[in-house]
């Protein structure tokens, strides 16, 4: 399949409609085609350097309210008879559920530029090779620092096409490149690591010496960590920890945890659900956010989803089939995701943005005058639970003392409840920042009462 | 229709042996191609609805040549000749240099296939959606309080071939079926959940005799217990891990630290500690890739290589690492069969297969009748370790606080922190019940299949991170 030419996918997705026409029900199939480089620097060299063009597609269908689903990376004539009949067979094993349905073809998508860059794929290998080497030269001339364990450069350029029997055709493309480092801070017998990274839609966008920096700086700044007396702190919590704490609230703002008795949020609309100043919104068309694109995996026009209005909770995230579900004219908010053309689609968030609050960090600190600046959590995955909402998890960072951030500090434990997390943020920073690693946030550092601390 | 078996030929030594004369032509010092053929189907029940039910196929290969320090790899999503030399003749005009001739293949023995209990794409989907049926209403059938039941089932046979220049052609066909169950149970305010697997690589025979309904029992068990419980201390204290998932600790604490990209690269904290004591002589641990039937277990690993048992801390002292080809030959080492990949669009590493704790001579119950206060772990959700640091956390799943030598009240909310040297050093009991549990490992976001497992051991402190000071 050649680079160029998105309608390749279109061609491909009319031929699985085609054979589909032979069974009664309705046929989706969502086609993905993409490009994609990455390397791996090592002291001085490239370590790996690996590129593909991985491709496939999936099929959704659905016949008197039963659903199956199949997909494949054979795009041969045999390869997608078969996919069409196993979602076809796969549709009959499952149970009736009137909720489920296609979505109709929109009137129109939002126009959004910018978010393929014909530059991305335009870029010599030996620039993208110097982005992860200059990551790496960059730490290691840093103070402190013995080795980076990796430095990486990664890019893809991927298409999509949907198109469904209900007259859904629509297709688009992203570019989206980073690097990424974990360097290595050493005194005496003890290291430290730290993580820099960089995101952007073309290699251009890229400051590899700033990631390299980031890395070089954190982990020094951690030499010498201690653990913390336990007990009960206001914490701040830097951007990225912030990120993770609301990208796990998030799963619980989705329609199908909530009407499956899955979230702590189920029946709470128009109730505190935070403080005051916190204002979240699911925004999908955020010129700047990584999960900004026309039309969501289902093929529905993304759109923007006030989430928590100061401290209020105003509404959930919905795809068609929550939508559906919910009946009195609920409309799928266009929150479909895929993680690949593997799966069907559920409901996930797009770029999740919370609103800023005043000064840098170190403003935000000097308010706080005593505490614990939090800037990294580990076991997120094991330790908070969306359902429950508890929260407990292994973190590192720095002591809060006279108004400024001191002395490093290392296996400690922050533990709350996700609610109490929420209601208890008592002032933010303006230092916003857009983190990729918990879905797409973008938040500022955040200070929190009452968490407990357990340490020495 | 359950999973597809459209059958591939997948790759012939003499095909293998053209496309890697093809790679190698203008240099290297070594090349391999990665075919793989998978089919895998899932069903998946939420809210007293089969709600999903999808299958699917993957079928391509990689390549990989090496030269000098540096790996470079491409892959297709299919197995046809064309394919596979248009991607040789792509990585090869990335070198320069005379061409290394590879050993020429020889036919292979295929592996006959373990297969106890029946082929699980063989049964009937109804039938796997009929036993997820069961399973919903036996959690509910338990008790009023539970709310909502998820179960999801799901099966793959991954058929993989393995040709390397040095004269490697090897093959295996691996099958692997999970059975989920999530319970979440409601009291007042309260809201707990409970989680129980089962999981297996031989046969369907697996479910039969009524386990999946004991899963079910057992995870809505843990949902309830959940909901008598208090919050979690926080703070340093004794810790007793149960049996089976606390092999979380070795894996976190201690494993991944022992696997040979962290050693090359100096960052583990277990470089250069071979030879050394690290625990106390009553502690034992392996990494093993071979025995039939334990969840981490292959003929051969993702690079050709036979799988095999590794002591890795044989009386307390640090006896072996974990190394797949690559890192092997920077150490001076033979691979132990640990060159691990999620599929063909990914690239080998070092990973552990099945590691656990071998078993010691006390019973639990003598273990923890001689506790006289301690945080007891009986179920772990998981956790992340930093290597170089050997800094480890793992979650709490249900947790129970030990008083005068007896399990005493529930507790939740609590994440467990130390440090693996540390913790390895403080361990000062093992009991006698070794049982190895089925996990998913997400090193280098590859998810491999790996066994966890350890018998009920003893932690002179830790820290315990709950809410209650």
């Amino acid at each position: 399949m050649g680079r160029s030419d998105p309608a390749d996918l279109v061609v491909v997705g009319r031929d699985v409609l085609r054979r589909g026409k032979r069974f009664p029900g309705c046929l989706e199939v969502f086609v993905e085609h993409s490009e994609t480089t990455s390397i791996k620097a090592y002291q001085g060299e490239v370590e790996s350097l690996v590129t593909a063009t991985p491709r496939g597609l999936g099929v959704r269908y659905v016949e008197g309210s039963r659903c199956g689903y199949a997909y494949t990376g054979d795009f041969s004539s045999s390869g997608l008879d078969l996919v069409v009949s196993m979602a076809v067979s796969n549709a009959a094993v499952s149970d009736a559920d009137e909720s489920v349905a296609l979505p109709e073809a929109p009137s129109a998508y939002p126009e959004i530029p910018g978010l393929w860059r014909p530059a991305l794929l335009d870029t010599p290998m030996e620039k993208k090779i110097d982005l992860a080497l200059e990551a790496e030269r960059v730490a290691l001339a840093s103070p402190h620092i013995e080795t980076v364990e990796e430095s990486s450069y990664v890019d893809q350029a991927s298409r999509v096409a949907i198109l469904s029997s209900r007259g859904v055709e629509v297709y688009g493309g992203q570019t989206f490149c980073y690097v990424y480092l974990s360097a290595h801070a050493r005194s005496g017998d003890e290291v430290q690591t730290g993580l820099g990274f960089e995101t952007g839609r073309e290699p251009s966008e890229l400051d590899a010496s700033a990631a390299g920096r980031e890395a070089a700086r954190k982990a020094a700044a951690l030499l010498g960590a201690r653990p913390h007396p336990t007990g009960r702190y206001t914490v701040v919590l830097d951007r990225e920890v912030a990120a993770a704490v609301i990208g796990i609230a998030a799963q619980a703002l989705s329609a199908d945890a909530v009407q499956k008795g899955r979230s702590l949020f189920a029946g709470r609309v128009g109730q505190r659900v935070a403080a005051d100043a916190f204002t979240l919104v699911d925004d999908g068309l955020h010129r700047d956010g990584m999960e900004t694109a026309p039309f969501d995996d289902e093929g529905v026009p993304r759109g923007i989803t006030p989430l928590v209005e100061n401290g209020l909770l105003r509404g959930f995230l919905h795809d068609t089939r929550t939508a559906a579900r919910a009946g009195g004219g609920v409309r799928s908010t266009g929150n479909a995701r895929r993680a690949g053309y593997r799966s069907s689609p559920g409901v996930s968030p797009s770029n999740l943005v919370l609103t800023p609050g005043q000064g840098t960090l170190s403003d935000l600190v000097a308010r706080v005058e005593s505490g614990v600046y939090i800037v990294g959590i580990t076991g997120l995955h094991s330790g908070a639970n969306p359902v429950t909402g508890e929260f407990s998890v292994g973190a590192f960072g720095h002591v809060i003392e006279g108004g400024a951030i001191g002395t490093p500090v290392r296996e400690i434990t922050i533990a709350s409840d996700l609610v109490s997390l929420l209601t208890n943020v008592s002032d933010s920073a303006g230092d916003v920042r857009w983190i990729p690693f918990h879905g797409s946030v973008s938040t500022p550092s955040l200070a929190i009462l009452d968490v407990t601390v357990a340490g020495s | 229709m359950g999973s597809v078996s459209g059958q591939s030929p997948g790759l012939t030594p003499a095909l293998a042996d053209v496309v890697l004369a093809r790679v190698l032509r203008h240099g290297g010092d070594y090349a391999e191609i990665f075919a793989e053929d998978r089919s895998s189907l899932s069903v998946r029940l939420d809210d007293r609805r089969l709600e999903e039910v999808s299958s699917g196929v993957d079928r391509g290969a990689s390549i990989r040549l090496v030269k000098g320090p540096t790996t470079s790899c491409g892959y297709v999503d299919a197995l046809d000749e064309g394919s596979l030399i248009g991607l040789a003749d792509r990585l090869s005009a990335g070198v320069s240099g005379g061409p290394l001739l590879p050993v020429s293949l020889n036919a292979l023995q295929p592996l006959p296939r373990r297969q106890a209990g029946g082929d699980p794409a063989a049964m009937p989907a109804p039938v796997k959606a009929d036993m997820l049926r069961a399973v919903d209403a036996a959690a509910r059938g338990r008790s009023a309080e539970v709310r909502q039941v998820a179960a999801g089932y799901s099966e793959s046979r991954q058929r993989i071939w393995v040709a390397g220049s040095r004269g490697v052609f090897a093959h295996d066909d691996r099958t692997r079926m999970v059975l989920s169950v999530n319970v979440v149970a409601q009291r007042g305010d309260v809201i707990q959940t409970g989680r129980e697997t089962l999981s297996g690589t031989t046969g369907f025979g697996l479910f039969e005799d009524g386990s999946p309904v004991l899963a079910a029992l057992e995870a809505t068990e843990k949902a309830l217990v959940m909901l008598e419980s208090r919050p979690a201390p926080s703070g340093r204290m004794p810790v007793v891990l149960a049996n089976g998932f606390g092999g979380v600790l070795f894996h976190e604490a201690c494993g991944h630290g022992l696997e040979a990209d962290y050693i090359v690269k100096k960052t583990s904290i277990w470089e250069g500690k071979r030879g050394t004591r690290v625990a106390e002589p009553f502690v034992t641990a392996l990494d093993d890739g071979v025995t039939p039937g334990l969840w981490g277990s292959n003929s051969i690993d993702d690079e050709g290589t036979n799988t095999e048992a590794t002591v890795v801390i044989e009386e307390g002292v640090l006896t072996g690492y974990l190394t797949d080809l690559l890192r092997g030959e920077r150490l001076g080492m033979a691979s132990t069969g640990n060159g691990r990949r999620q599929g063909f669009r990914h690239l080998p590493y070092p990973r552990m297969t099945n590691a656990y704790f071998a078993a010691g001579a006390v019973t639990v119950a003598d273990l923890i009748a001689d506790t006289p206060r301690a945080f007891y772990a009986k179920s772990l959700s998981g956790g992340q370790v930093d290597p170089a640091t050997g800094d480890f956390v793992f979650g709490v799943s249900e947790g129970y606080l030990i008083e005068g030598g007896r399990v005493g009240p529930a507790v939740r909310g609590a994440t467990l922190i130390g440090n693996g040297a540390e913790v390895l050093r403080s361990i000062d009991a093992i009991a006698d019940d070794l049982v190895v549990k089925a996990g998913m490992c997400g090193k280098e976001g590859q998810a491999v299949p790996v066994g966890t497992g350890q018998p009920t051991l003893r932690i002179r402190e830790l820290t315990v991170g709950g809410t209650a000071v």
